[in-house]
C-alpha cells in the first residue's frame, strides 16, 4: 500500500503549550482513514499543519511523496488536498451553484484576460463540473438559492461538494457530523463511503466515536497533542489508554 | 547646547501631541468598546470648537466656562452619534454578530455619513473660511523662557491634557463607570450577560471619547485662532493614526504614540516645507500598519 | 429576438442615440457636460464596484489613482504635447503601476486597515498634487489647452465629446462587466465572503486582491484622463478624500457588488444635487445623507447584488440557459 500523507515527528507549540507533540503517520491511498481525539486534543490544529494554515515548529508533511510543509494554503490546495472547515464556512451571499464554483474554478483557473476572451473552454468546464458536483449531493435544485438560506445539514453537503469540486486526491473532513441528529449522521456515513468507494482517499477528523468507529478503516487518536493509539477500529476500542482519554479527566 | 529652534519646536510639538492625544484617546476607547472605527470624530473636534466660539461670541465667559461649554457639546455630540449612526447596526446577539465585519463596515460608513452631514451643515451655517476668534481669548501671549518663547496656550494645553488623562485613568481604574468599560472592552457579550448594560456603557464611552475630542477641537482653535467647518479632518486622521501605532486598545499606547506623532510633525518643518509635514502622519501610518501591524508597543489585535 | 438581445439593444439606442438626440434637442453646453460628467462617475463607480463590491475591500482611495490619471494624461498633453489617443491608455497604466506599487505591502492587511491604508495613500497623492509645485503646479492646477484629438481627427464639438466619452465609457463597463459576472467575479466574490476559506480552495488570495485593485486603478486612470480632456483644466481639489467618498456613495447606494446598482447610484448622485442646484450648493450634505439613508434603510442598496446577478445572467443572457436538467445556471 502507497501512503498519500505522511506525517513525520509533526510538532506545533504555542508559547509553553504543546499543541501537537511528535506525530508520526501516515494515510494511504484510497483509505478511509479517521482523526480522533476528545476535545482538546490538538486535532484542529494537526489539521491545519496539514493544510497549510499553521507552520510546524518541527516536523514535516508529505504529500504524494513530496514534502509539502510550510507551502501556503493555496499551492497545498492544488497539489490534491481538499478540506472542510469545522464551523461550516460556506460563502453566505453566493448562490449555492457559485459556492461550487469556486471549488472548480481554484482548481481549473481563471484569471482577468481569460474571462474576457478565450476562456470559453474553461468556463464550460467549471460549470459542467460543478454542476455534477450539484448533483452528487442532491442540491441541484437548491442551485440558485443563496448559500446562507439553506438549511444546516444542507450547508454541510454544499461545503462537502465545494471541496469535491476541486477533484482532489485525498479529501480531509472536519467534523462533518457536528451538529447533526442519528439519522442525518447516518446518511452523511454512507455518503462519505460511497465516495471512498468510488476511489477516493479520506480523512475524517472528529470528536464523536460514533461516526468514525462506523466507517473508518483505520483510526488514529490523539490525546493531549500525542498520539496514544493507531490501529483498525476494532482495536482501538479496547485501546485502555483511548478509554482513558475519552473517559477521564482529560476532556 | 541645543539650537534654540529646535527646542521652540519641540515645545510646537509637544502641545500638537498632547491635542493628538486627547483625540486619539476618544478613538482608542470607542475602538475598545466596539472594535469599530469612528469616522466622525473629527467633526466633533469641529463641533467642540464651534460652541466654543459660540459662547464666546454670545456672553464671553471666563476661558474655564467655555472649554466646559466645548466638552458638554462634545459629550452631547458623541451621544447623539452614537444613537444615530452606532447603535442601529449593532445586535448583541451571538460573538458571531458583534465581531462581524458587515457590522464594523456599516458603522464605518455611517459614521463617515454623518461627519459629511455634520461638516456641510456647520459649512452652510457658518461658512467655509475661517471664523475671527475675540482676540482676548487666543491663547497665544508669547511667554519667554531663557533662549525659547513658548506661549500661554502651551501651558494651558499641556495642563489640561494632564487633568483629562489623570481624570480618565481614575475613572477607567477606580469608578464602576471604568469597570464597566474595561469589561465591555474585553469580552461584550460576557459583560452583557454579567448584567452589565453594555449599552449604556457604550453611550458613556462615546460620551467620554467625544467630550475629550471637542476640548481638543477649541484648544486648538483658540491656540491658532483658526476655526472652521473642515478643521477636523487632519487631526482627526492623524489621532488614528496615534491609535493604530499605540496598537489599538491601549491608552498608554496611543498618548505615546501621539506625542510622537507632535513632535515628529513640528521638527519636520526645519528641514522640510511645512506643507509636507502632514505626510509625516501618513508615513507613520503607512509603515505601522505594513511593519508592526501589532502596533508599535506590541498590544494584541485581533484580526479584523 | 429574444429579450437580451432586445435589452442589449436599447442601452445601446440610449446611450449613443436618445441621450445625444435629447442633448441636441436641449442644446445648452451645460447639459453635455452634466452628461460627459455622469459618464465618468458612472465608469469611477463601476471600477470601484469591482475592488469594494466585488472584492469586498473597502477602498477609501479611489479618487488619488482617479487623479494620477487625470495628472498624467494632463502633464503629457500640456507639457510634452502628448495627446490624447496615447495620453488615455498610458493615464490608465500610470495608475495601475500606482497601485501595484501601493498593493504589494498593504493586500496582505485585513479589512478595516486595508481601509484605512488606502485612505493614507489618497491623502499622500493628494498631498503630491497639492504640494509638488514642480511637477502637478500646486494648488493652482494644470490647464490642458490641446483638444481632444482621436486618431488625428479633431473632435471639438460637444456632441463628438459626448460619442468619444460615453464609447470609452460604455467599452470600459463592458469589460468590468465581463470580469465581475463571470467565474472570475466568483473568485473575487469569495475573497470577500471568506479569504481563509477562497486559499484552501486553490486561490492566491493575495495575487487576486492585487489583479482586483490594479484592474480598477487603470479604469480609474482612464476615467481622469477622460476629466481631463473634457474639462480641459484639473486641480488637485477634484480628487480630494471628499471624491473618493462621492464615488463609494455610489457603490453603496446602488447595491454594493452590483454593476447596474453602481452605475445607478453614479447617474442618481450626478443628476439629484444638479436638480437641487436652485436650492443652494447642497451636493456634499446629500452625499451624506443618502449613504447614511442607503446603509440604514436599504442595506442591500437600490439594486442588490442578487438580483443583479440574475440580471445579467437571464436578462443578458451572460449565463446558459436557466432549465434544470438543460445544464445549467453558470457564467458563459
Amino acid at each position: 500500500m502507497t501512503a498519500i500523507l505522511e506525517l513525520d515527528g509533526l510538532t506545533r507549540t504555542f508559547g509553553g503549550l504543546r499543541a501537537v507533540d511528535n506525530v508520526t503517520t501516515q494515510v494511504n491511498q484510497g483509505e478511509l482513514f479517521g482523526l480522533i481525539g476528545p476535545n482538546g486534543a490538538g486535532k484542529t490544529t494537526l489539521f491545519n499543519l496539514i493544510s497549510g494554515f499553521t507552520p510546524p515548529s518541527s516536523g514535516e508533511v508529505r504529500f504524494k511523496g513530496e514534502r509539502i510543509t510550510g507551502l501556503s494554503a493555496h499551492k497545498i490546495a492544488h497539489k490534491g488536498m481538499s478540506r472542510t472547515f469545522q464551523n461550516l464556512r460556506v460563502f453566505p451571499n453566493m448562490t449555492v451553484f457559485d459556492n461550487i464554483s469556486v471549488g472548480a474554478l481554484g482548481m481549473i483557473g481563471v484569471g482577468p484576460f481569460s474571462s474576457l476572451w478565450g476562456g470559453k473552454a474553461r468556463a464550460r468546464e467549471i460549470s459542467e463540473r460543478s454542476w455534477e458536483m450539484l448533483e452528487k449531493v442532491g442540491l441541484a435544485d437548491h442551485a440558485d438559492d443563496l448559500a446562507a438560506n439553506l438549511s444546516y445539514g444542507k450547508r454541510k453537503y454544499l461545503e462537502i461538494a465545494r471541496a469535491l469540486a476541486m477533484k482532489p486526491d485525498l479529501l480531509i473532513l472536519d467534523e462533518p457530523a457536528a451538529g447533526m441528529n442519528d439519522s442525518e449522521t447516518t446518511e452523511l456515513a454512507e455518503f462519505i463511503t460511497d465516495l471512498n468507494k468510488s476511489g477516493l482517499t479520506v480523512m475524517l477528523v472528529e470528536h464523536d466515536m460514533g461516526l468514525v468507529m462506523g466507517i473508518c478503516e483505520r483510526l488514529v487518536v490523539l490525546a493531549s497533542g500525542q498520539k496514544i493509539a493507531d490501529d483498525v477500529p476494532k482495536v482501538v476500542r479496547q485501546d485502555p489508554g483511548v478509554l482513558e482519554a475519552y473517559l477521564g479527566g482529560d476532556d | 547646547m541645543f539650537d534654540p529652534y529646535i527646542l521652540q519646536q519641540l515645545a510646537i510639538g509637544l502641545s500638537l501631541g498632547m491635542i493628538y492625544a486627547l483625540m486619539a484617546i476618544g478613538f482608542t476607547l470607542i475602538f475598545g468598546v466596539l472594535n469599530v472605527v469612528n469616522f466622525a470624530h473629527g467633526e466633533v473636534y469641529t463641533i467642540g470648537a464651534f460652541a466654543g466660539l459660540m459662547a464666546i461670541s454670545a456672553f464671553g465667559p471666563p476661558l474655564l466656562v467655555v472649554l466646559f461649554i466645548a466638552l458638554a457639546a462634545g459629550a452631547f455630540a458623541g451621544f447623539s452619534l452614537e444613537r444615530l449612526a452606532f447603535s442601529p447596526f449593532r445586535r448583541f446577539s451571538d460573538e458571531a454578530s458583534l465581531k462581524s465585519r458587515a457590522m464594523r463596515e456599516a458603522t464605518l460608513m455611517s459614521s463617515l455619513a454623518m461627519s459629511i452631514i455634520a461638516r456641510e451643515a456647520m459649512e452652510m451655517i457658518f461658512g467655509s473660511q475661517f471664523q475671527s476668534v475675540d482676540l482676548a481669548y487666543l491663547i497665544n501671549k508669547p511667554i519667554n523662557i531663557g533662549p525659547i518663547t513658548i506661549v500661554n496656550g502651551d501651558l494651558i494645553i499641556f495642563a489640561v491634557t494632564l487633568i483629562m488623562l489623570g481624570g480618565l485613568q481614575w475613572l477607567l481604574k477606580k469608578s464602576p463607570i471604568g469597570l464597566s468599560i474595561r469589561a465591555v472592552s474585553n469580552n461584550a457579550l460576557g459583560a452583557k450577560y454579567c448584567g452589565i448594560n453594555t449599552d449604556r456603557t457604550i453611550i458613556i464611552t462615546f460620551v467620554i471619547g467625544s467630550g475629550m475630542g471637542a476640548l481638543a477641537g477649541i484648544l486648538v482653535g483658540l491656540y491658532y485662532g483658526a476655526i472652521f467647518p473642515a478643521m477636523g479632518f487632519a487631526p482627526g486622521i492623524k489621532a488614528f493614526v496615534a491609535m493604530v501605532m499605540g496598537g489599538l486598545s491601549s491608552i498608554p499606547g496611543a498618548v505615546i504614540s501621539a506625542i510622537i506623532l507632535g513632535l515628529s510633525e513640528s521638527l519636520s518643518t526645519s528641514f522640510m516645507s511645512s506643507v509636507w509635514s502632514d505626510m509625516v502622519a501618513y508615513g507613520f501610518l503607512l509603515l505601522t500598519l505594513i511593519f508592526f501591524p501589532q502596533g508599535l508597543f506590541g498590544a494584541r489585535r485581533d484580526r479584523v | 429576438m429574444s429579450k437580451s438581445r432586445l435589452i442589449k439593444l436599447g442601452l445601446i439606442i440610449l446611450v449613443f442615440a436618445l441621450v445625444p438626440a435629447i442633448l441636441v434637442g436641449f442644446d445648452k453646453g451645460y447639459y453635455y457636460q452634466i452628461a460627459t460628467i455622469a459618464a465618468i462617475f458612472m465608469l469611477l463607480a463601476a471600477s470601484l464596484h469591482l475592488v469594494t463590491g466585488v472584492a469586498g475591500l473597502l477602498h477609501l482611495g479611489h479618487a488619488a489613482l482617479y487623479g494620477v490619471g487625470a495628472y498624467v494624461a494632463a502633464i503629457l498633453g500640456a507639457e510634452y504635447g502628448i495627446g490624447f489617443t496615447i495620453g488615455v491608455p498610458l493615464a490608465g497604466l500610470s495608475a495601475a503601476a500606482i497601485a501595484f506599487l501601493v498593493a504589494l505591502p498593504t493586500m496582505r492587511l485585513m479589512s478595516i486597515y486595508f481601509a484605512v491604508a488606502t485612505l493614507g495613500i489618497g491623502q499622500m497623492l493628494f498631498l503630491i498634487f497639492q504640494n509638488w509645485v514642480g511637477l502637478t503646479k500646486g494648488p493652482n492646477g494644470v490647464m490642458l489647452f490641446s483638444g481632444l484629438n482621436l486618431f488625428g481627427f479633431e473632435i471639438d464639438t460637444d456632441l463628438g465629446i459626448y460619442y468619444v466619452v460615453a464609447s470609452i465609457v460604455a467599452l470600459s463597463i463592458l469589460v468590468l462587466n465581463r470580469l465581475s459576472h463571470s467565474y472570475y467575479g466568483n473568485a473575487l466574490r469569495s475573497l470577500r465572503e471568506d479569504d481563509q476559506c477562497a486559499s484552501a480552495m486553490g486561490i492566491n488570495v493575495t495575487v487576486m486582491k492585487i489583479q482586483a485593485f490594479v484592474i480598477s486603478s487603470f479604469f480609474a486612470g482612464i476615467a481622469g484622463a477622460l476629466w481631463a480632456y473634457t474639462t480641459g483644466y484639473i486641480s488637485p481639489n477634484d480628487f480630494q478624500f471628499s471624491q473618493s467618498i462621492l464615488i463609494l456613495t455610489m457603490v453603496v447606494v446602488g447595491g454594493l457588488g452590483s454593476l447596474p446598482g453602481a452605475l445607478i447610484g453614479a447617474l442618481l448622485l450626478i443628476i439629484l444635487p444638479e436638480m437641487l442646484r436652485s436650492v443652494g450648493d447642497i451636493r456634499n450634505i446629500i452625499v451624506g445623507v443618502m449613504m447614511f439613508g442607503a446603509i440604514l434603510f436599504l442595506p442591500k442598496g437600490l439594486f442588490g447584488e442578487v438580483s443583479a446577478l440574475n440580471f445579467a445572467r437571464r436578462m443578458l443572457g451572460q449565463g446558459w440557459a436557466a432549465k434544470k436538467g438543460e445544464k445549467g445556471i453558470g457564467w458563459k
